[in-house]
């Protein structure tokens, strides 16, 4: 039982607030009536005084009440440490993942890119090689060759066999370089979802200290296609990569969806 | 399509820079050089050792469009065919892409044979 009391005292207490309230204006009211049936204009005009002083009262109580909520608010904001620390060190070191990651992806497209010219060139080779012996084995069979060139040829080939056993161990390395080369996905993958998660956490204490600050906080979408929409993008800034994702209206998709539009330009 | 012709690569990418050359190199254009934005490559192209401009548009410095007007503003290289390689897709950069005089236009992320055939789309234009 006391602890219902104490649980309800506030509520108690605004009722009971609000009907005392409620009691003085009634009581007003019916002396105002009584003042004007009586024509006494000093009392009219003293009992309405009193109901706008009443009036205002009210007025500040409720003010006072909403500053102290929003001084509360403001307070236990900026008492949280997490933000604090996120500022000093999540924000600084996610700019470092993210700086990493553009380093990482660098080095793998570059050590990808240098194994595959490698095993180009070998290949560029052997088929060159090949070409030039089948060439002149087709005309030892056709009886054309002479025994010089035979035995020159016998050379070739014997050379060919050697350097196709070397390069081809060469190629296989290239390519277990090129497939080595990937391990960047894994440990990019995961420090771009901390930092991920790191953005999550700085938008919902955004959204709160919006909250605060009392404005009124539009959903993410209708965000977007208010600014897409509303302001006067300028068309000659580049914006880099956009995601899969964006509007089809504003975005055309595929290399298809360019050459459309070129094609109705007249191109 | 003569393949001895000079072509200038911009890209603030070294790696898109260097997929672009063995793309080239691939479809027998050996000639190639290499700028990494607009300010680097427009003394290039002035030298008028180049043929065909390839480049992006978003780069640091001089970007892609600004270097595609600067080279359709200047007498001696107003002539020279210009395919953007970007990952710019929306179509109102498109549309000023082509406003501003490009001749061809490739979103990135490419393949080698649609650059092949945009190049060769290209130059089947300037023959006519």
């Amino acid at each position: 039982m006391i602890n219902e009391d104490k649980e309800s005292k506030q509520d108690k207490f605004t009722v009971t607030k609000v009907s005392y309230l409620t009691e003085t204006y009634i009581n007003r009211l019916q002396l105002l009536n009584d003042a004007i049936e009586s024509k006494d204009e000093k009392k009219i005009s003293d009992i309405v005084g009193e109901l706008t002083t009443l009036r205002e009262s009210a007025l500040y109580q409720e003010l006072g009440m909403l500053t102290r909520e929003i001084h509360d608010s403001i307070h236990t904001f900026g008492n949280d440490e997490r933000i604090a620390k996120l500022a000093t060190e999540d924000i600084p070191d996610a700019k470092e993942r993210l700086n990493f990651i553009v380093t990482k992806t660098d080095e793998a497209a570059h050590r990808t890119m240098t194994a595959a010219e490698e095993t180009m060139d070998i290949m560029g080779n052997f088929s060159g090689k090949a070409h030039g012996i089948q060439e002149r084995w087709s005309q030892f069979r056709n009886r054309k060759l002479s025994k010089d060139e035979f035995i020159l040829l016998n050379e070739e080939i014997t050379q060919f066999f050697e350097s196709l056993e070397s390069d081809s161990s060469i190629v296989n390395s290239k390519m277990t370089e090129i497939m080595l080369a990937q391990d960047y996905q894994d440990i990019t993958g995961q420090m771009i979802k901390q930092v991920v998660t790191m953005v999550k956490e700085v938008e919902e204490k955004l959204v709160r200290l919006v909250a605060i600050s009392g404005l009124v906080v539009v959903p993410a979408k209708e965000k977007t296609e208010k600014t897409e929409k509303g302001k006067a993008s300028d068309g000659e800034k580049a914006e880099g990569p956009q995601l899969p994702t964006a509007d089809k209206e504003i975005v055309a998709s595929s290399q298809g969806d360019v050459d459309d539009l070129l094609a109705s330009l007249g191109f | 399509m003569d393949k001895d012709l000079k072509i200038l690569i911009v890209d603030d990418f070294s790696t898109m820079r260097r997929i672009i050359k063995n793309l080239l190199r691939d479809l027998g254009f050996n000639n190639t050089s290499e700028a990494d934005d607009g300010q680097t490559a427009l003394p290039l192209l002035k030298t008028g050792k180049f043929d065909f401009l390839v480049t992006d548009w978003n780069m640091p410095g001089m970007d892609g469009l600004s270097l595609l007007k600067a080279v359709r503003a200047d007498p001696d290289l107003c002539k020279m065919p210009v395919l953007m390689v970007t990952a710019e897709a929306k179509r109102e950069q498109i549309v000023i892409a082509a406003g501003a005089g490009v001749n061809g236009y490739v979103v990135k992320p490419f393949t080698a044979i649609t650059l092949k055939e945009k190049i060769e789309k290209i130059f089947e234009r300037l023959q006519k």
